[in-house]
């Protein structure tokens, strides 16, 4: 309906993070890659130590260490060493160069760099592409969605030296967006091969952050979707893209390829799921799977049964733009009073979502959301919450104060339901503790 | 015992003011691990917690960054706050001073904190903000401090952060107060932070033994109590040579003796507290010190007799990087804990020679090279336990190899009596949790055992 920003100069307690951060997440789903970031050595040690923090897993992440005098004389030769440095002591599968705001402003150009580079030191059979993310525009999202596409852009060519391409019609890709957590990119390719098609998700998270011991440590990333497989997912007959920020990437598979592709804002809720289940059951002709029948009615039963806890209730969400849209479809379900929405920046799906909502940061969520009984954002707002009085519910990224937040499910019926229960006992914990110190001060 | 003061460290490294011959080392592309300047900065000021800590830059910097340090308050909280000036594409193109005056504005009139710290980063760094005219002009015209920081990451290491904040506080802060007329003066101490209320246990200590604290620069501060720091009678730098130089200048500009000492291990409390009370020359205050640490030390050898029984002779491969590798090997001695790896990447050549006074012959040195290298260390030398900070914790339980987190993100304090045999404690459960050997065990269906009919 209405895109608002509170005025004020200085953001107060963000929710952004970097874009290059958003990047960095993306290559972790990907087998043996390594993201470099071109910027200076906190912009990748601040990214891995947040990732570190959220999925308590190691992060492959490496870093140009540009430091002043290379800025001005020559941050490519840094670059360059760096480059060195990680073929030939890790060799990577994947690299994917990620420019910052350092070099943005800078004006270095890595992008002919890399080419040449490329060229001189015959690198096959490995996929090395550079992405611009400076992170004074888009956050976390973006950076994501930009990584994925550049790196399907690197595919595509690629690719397009081998000639003609064959269609397999029984093969999905799959591209799921920042907000899913490894548990929910697991979800979703667990419902779509449900229909009989195999599917390849891009990149693939729930097999490298959802934690395994399969390997033991290596400084590059272990688990996520391997090289081979990315190139198959090619030939795929159709692109699932999971959240508005990947229908870019799906879009560059239609235009080089003309794969066809079709865009779910979010998998979360009652409807949502309903809609993907039934798209999937349309196109494979299968019937939808007995199982999540089942779920579907255990989600409506434990909605019933938890209408009574949020009757009366009003919920501020503050989160990145598709999951605010996400979350905010699975709360109108809830029948919860929204108080306040705040997304991260503004993107398409937030325009055009039917409530007001407003661009900004924790402080705003704090102001709008004063009197509010659920907080739902990343950890940062545990602070603002408790200062409103508010039960806070851990979403998003980066998610610090539970353990294995990072492998609870929000998509499909299943999903829906855990996050309603947690979002009622909540609440209900919170009635309790204000019962009980309304006793103590009597 | 008496009491030696050492005053035979040279000044090499990022820690002195001038670095003699080995600055702070270039970071390698390629592997380089830790954070930048700007870091640093933040980690040395952040613990002044009434004051507010701007960040001047696009969002990345602040962003990514705050709340992700274990430094407690006892009170206010406003340098919890995330402040950014959040810069966009125009800002960066046209200037961002205006959006900084407003910030500075929009912060002192809605928050009143007694100071408000201003940082640089790499961007605004590079297109030439003119900073510190900016908060000069704000200062003057509200009427508190506004301290520019200049630490954009860029520049260097952490440790040159750290030393770059200190400088801020000599230039605008150190000095510019007076504390109220019967406040017993005593003892700076610089460089420890309140990881995890570390310096709560300090401080009990030290009050206990009748020597008080003047400024704590900077864990658990208020902005107030570092503009009299220069009214202490003894500067104690806490294992951090980043800051021996704001301790260096300290003694020239204002004749404070200074001391490097550590909290880590019950000698080197003892020695601390001990060094405290003959630098303030005070007989009475060292009959005191030597009545209290030999009370503690004492009961704190009763009370670690079953964890040493267990941590006897069992191995620990240390890496902090910096400077708390020395501290912590005398630490982890008194416990009976062999080291036999260190990390020596961001140590200076000083704090290498503490090492080797400290461990013996056989302990490897590791220099550089993350993860992979401290793995090997651990393997050929069939450590038990890997003392590391956070980045490296998942790195060990990939490997399945206990682990105990050292460094400023962590949630347990180490720091003196209490702090040896809290860390004789989770040395202990975390070596004896059941995990290890579960995380060890196959499944039953992968055991090459044929099912016997």
């Amino acid at each position: 309906m209405t895109v608002n920003k509170r005025k004020k100069p200085a953001s107060v307690n963000p929710i952004k993070t970097g874009q290059s951060l958003g990047a960095v997440l993306a290559l972790q789903g990907c087998y043996r890659a390594m993201p470099l970031i071109h910027g200076s050595q906190g912009c990748s040690a601040f990214p891995k130590a947040l990732l570190t923090r959220h999925f308590r897993e190691p992060i492959a992440v490496q870093t140009s260490a540009l430091q002043e005098m290379d800025v001005i004389f020559d941050a490519n030769r840094n670059l360059e060493e760096a480059l060195n440095i990680v073929l030939s002591k890790h060799r990577p599968d994947i690299i994917g160069i990620i420019g910052t705001e350092l070099t943005d402003v800078a004006g270095v150009d890595y992008a002919t760099m890399l080419k040449s580079y490329k060229r001189e030191r015959n690198l096959r059979g490995g996929l090395a592409f550079s992405v611009v993310l400076p992170d004074f525009r888009g956050s976390l999202e973006s950076g994501f969605s930009g990584a994925v596409e550049a790196m399907i852009d690197e595919m595509i060519q690629q690719a397009g030296h081998r000639g003609s391409r064959t269609v397999n019609t029984r093969q999905i890709t799959l591209l799921p967006g920042s907000f899913l957590t490894p548990a929910d990119v697991m979800e979703l390719k667990e419902m779509i091969s449900a229909f009989g098609f195999e599917v390849i998700a891009v990149p693939d998270i729930s097999t490298s952050l959802s934690g395994h011991l399969l390997t033991g440590f290596s400084p590059l990333t272990r688990g996520g979707v391997p090289l081979d497989s990315m190139l198959q997912s090619l030939q795929s007959g159709l692109t699932i893209a999971v959240g508005a920020s990947m229908e870019r990437p799906a879009r560059r598979l239609h235009n080089a390829l003309g794969t066809p592709y079709k865009v779910f804002s979010g998998a979360m809720g009652l409807k949502a799921s309903d809609d993907l289940l039934h798209f999937l059951h349309q196109i494979s002709g299968e019937p939808v799977p007995l199982r999540y029948c089942w779920q579907r009615e255990n989600l409506l039963d434990s909605m019933l049964d938890a209408h009574f806890q949020f009757a009366g209730m009003s919920v501020v969400t503050a989160l990145e733009p598709d999951h605010l849209h996400s979350v905010s479809g699975w709360l109108e379900e809830l029948g919860v009073e929204q108080k306040a929405l705040i997304a991260s920046y503004e993107t398409p799906v937030v325009a055009g979502m039917e409530r007001e909502v407003w661009i900004g940061d924790m402080d705003d969520a704090e102001v709008l959301g004063k009197d509010a009984d659920l907080w739902i954002s990343n950890s940062h707002g545990m602070a603002g919450a408790a200062r409103i009085g508010a039960a806070f519910m851990p979403a998003g990224f980066p998610v610090w104060n539970e353990l294995g937040a990072y492998m609870s499910a929000s998509v499909g019926y299943r999903g829906a339901m855990d996050w309603t229960n947690k979002a009622g006992n909540l609440l209900m914990q919170r009635e309790a503790g204000h019962r009980e110190s309304s006793i103590r001060h009597r | 015992m008496d009491p030696v003061r050492k005053v035979d460290f040279d000044s090499e490294a990022c820690g002195s003011q001038t670095p003699k011959s080995k600055p702070c080392p270039r970071p390698k592309p390629g592997e380089a691990a830790g954070g930048c300047s700007f870091d640093g900065a933040q980690i040395t000021l952040l613990p002044i917690m009434d004051a507010a800590h701007l960040v001047h830059g696009p969002i990345a910097c602040a962003g990514n960054s705050w709340e992700s340090r274990g430094t407690l308050s006892s009170g206010p909280s406003l340098s919890q706050y995330g402040f950014a000036t959040d810069l966009n594409d125009s800002d960066i193109i046209f200037g961002g001073e205006k959006k900084l005056k407003e910030s500075i504005d929009y912060i002192a009139g809605r928050f009143a904190p007694p100071a408000i710290f201003v940082y640089s980063t790499c961007v605004t760094a590079l297109i030439g903000e003119d900073m510190d005219a900016v908060c000069k002009e704000a200062g003057d015209r509200l009427g508190i401090p506004v301290i520019p920081v200049n630490s954009p990451g860029f520049v260097g290491s952490k440790n040159l952060g750290n030393r770059l904040a200190g400088d801020a506080l000599l230039q605008y802060v150190i000095g510019t107060g007076e504390p109220e007329p019967e406040t017993p003066l005593g003892v700076n101490l610089i460089g420890e932070y309140n990881i995890a209320g570390e310096m709560w246990d300090i401080e009990k200590l030290m009050n206990s033994a009748g020597i008080s604290v003047t400024s704590r620069i900077t864990g658990d501060a208020r902005y107030q109590e570092i503009t009299w720091a220069h009214r202490a009678r003894v500067n104690m730098v806490v294992c951090s040579r980043a800051l021996l130089g704001l301790a260096r200048e300290m003694e020239s500009r204002y004749g404070i003796p200074f001391f490097e000492g550590s909290f880590y291990g019950a000698k080197e409390t003892t020695y601390s507290l001990r060094q405290m009370a003959y630098l303030m020359n005070d007989r009475e205050m060292e009959r005191r010190v030597d009545r209290l640490t030999e009370r503690e030390e004492s009961r704190l050898a009763q009370d670690l007799r079953p964890y040493r029984k267990i941590l006897k002779g069992k191995k620990a491969v240390l890496y902090t990087g910096g400077v708390k590798s020395w501290s912590v090997i005398s630490a982890l001695k008194e416990l009976g804990v062999q080291v036999v790896g260190v990390g020596t990447n961001k140590s200076t050549e000083d704090d290498v020679r503490r090492i080797a006074d400290r461990v013996g012959d056989d302990t490897e040195y590791i220099p550089e090279g993350g993860a992979s290298r401290i793995l090997k260390t651990v393997r050929e030398r069939k450590a038990d336990i890997m003392i590391a900070g956070g980045r490296n914790m998942y790195v060990a339980m990939k490997e399945q190899i206990p682990f105990i987190d050292i460094n400023q993100e962590r949630h347990k304090a180490y720091a003196g009596y209490e702090g040896l045999l809290r860390l004789a404690k989770e040395l202990t459960y975390s070596l004896a949790n059941p995990i290890w050997k579960l995380a060890a065990s196959s499944a039953p269906w992968d055991k090459e055992v044929p099912y016997d009919r």
